[in-house]
């Protein structure tokens, strides 16, 4: 995933808000909905900025939200939320190869969403390694005030902007898909990769259509992955480049 | 919210924070002692593909309309398309992604 182009005289921190207005624009209308939504099941605004600010994941903030509200018992809670973000796991051990032992990395891990994942997964290895830091930064932080401003704007002021806007709060998530595509693209340059990821998109894409959307991402990567084993074993080793 | 709640909510956001925060730390310490003795580590190939595999399953994910409908499909296949369209000419990110939107936007209002 490495032909995405970085202009050489740039600056990391601006590269990185540059790199992050596709994820402005995804996160702001997630996160819009996601304060309204929590000011619906009972929770304050300051509390529901807190939560964004301090869980920072999607897809298990919003299953917290919802099972709070429908009297789930709250250790259940916990394990539940803490499963759907249990895929994350994966995600340092990728990127940490292009960071140092710096220990300023250390809350900076906070940031490392999915999205910001994909990002630095591709852009890492092409940055110098002394602009890395300032680069995941710069990302990290504007992807982070996205998604806490978002939830305040939705917490205040959800259902007036949702209603006076409703195209826009239904277009910009496509942010989010349109910028994975990109990341995605660059890779299916083989045999071995190409039915790699068209199977973990396409897997994915069906359970959440079945149903799962929880599930989705970790099996259907999952399930890739077994591809790629699978397409090693039986092709040769110079069609494999 | 009560005193549960707050350890509820304490308790998410420290485990959540843990989860990404330890395999760092797990594969610093296996880098730093590769480092040391001057070798190169040798990384599982599950890692190395479990990423891009991981980036494949959140674009099949997010690719899902919120409303399973032929108008939403037809934007999101438009808005697609166009993305990577564009992203074969430019190689770049931010061109791409925006064309995406607003292509996706444009045949939701014209398809209703």
């Amino acid at each position: 995933m490495n032909t995405l182009t970085v202009t050489p005289d740039f600056s990391p921190w601006r590269q990185g808000l540059k790199d992050a207005l596709p994820l402005f624009g995804g996160y702001i209308p997630v996160a819009i909905s996601f304060g309204l939504i929590s000011i619906q099941a009972g929770f304050s605004v300051f509390e529901t900025i807190l939560i964004s600010t301090f869980i920072y994941a999607g897809a298990s903030q919003f299953l917290f939200v919802a099972m709070v509200a429908s009297g789930a018992p709250l250790p259940l809670v916990v394990l539940m939320t803490l499963l759907i973000n249990a895929r994350h796991m994966v995600y340092a051990p990728n990127i940490a190869r292009y960071m140092d032992s710096d220990k300023r990395w250390l809350p900076l891990m906070h940031g490392l969403t999915d999205q910001v994942f994909a990002l630095a997964l591709v852009r890492l290895p092409q940055l110098p390694k002394a602009h890395r830091m300032a680069w995941y930064t710069s990302l990290g932080l504007l992807a982070w005030f996205s998604w806490i401003g978002g939830t305040a704007l939705g917490a205040l002021a959800g259902d007036t902007l949702t209603q006076r806007w409703p195209l826009v709060n239904e277009a910009l998530p496509f942010a989010l898909p349109a910028l994975f595509a990109v990341l995605v693209a660059p890779r299916c340059n083989s045999m071995l990769w190409t039915p790699t990821l068209i199977t973990a998109a396409a897997l994915s894409m069906l359970s959440k259509i079945a149903g799962y959307p929880n599930a989705a991402i970790p099996l259907a990567a999952l399930a890739g992955t077994i591809v790629f084993y699978a397409m090693k074993a039986i092709q040769p080793k110079e069609s494999q480049k | 919210m009560s005193q549960e709640m707050w350890l509820t909510l304490v308790s998410i956001a420290v485990g959540t924070y843990l989860i990404r925060l330890l395999p760092y730390l797990w594969m610093r310490k296996k880098l730093a002692k590769h480092e040391n003795n001057e070798t190169t580590p040798d990384l599982p190939d599950w890692l190395t593909v479990s990423g891009p595999a991981m980036i494949a399953a959140m674009l099949g994910s997010s690719l899902v309309p919120v409303h399973l409908t032929i108008p939403s499909w037809t934007a999101t296949v438009a808005g697609l398309l166009a993305t990577l369209l564009v992203w074969s000419r430019t190689r770049s990110m931010g061109l791409p992604t925006l064309t995406g939107v607003v292509v996706f936007g444009a045949v939701k209002v014209v398809l209703g």
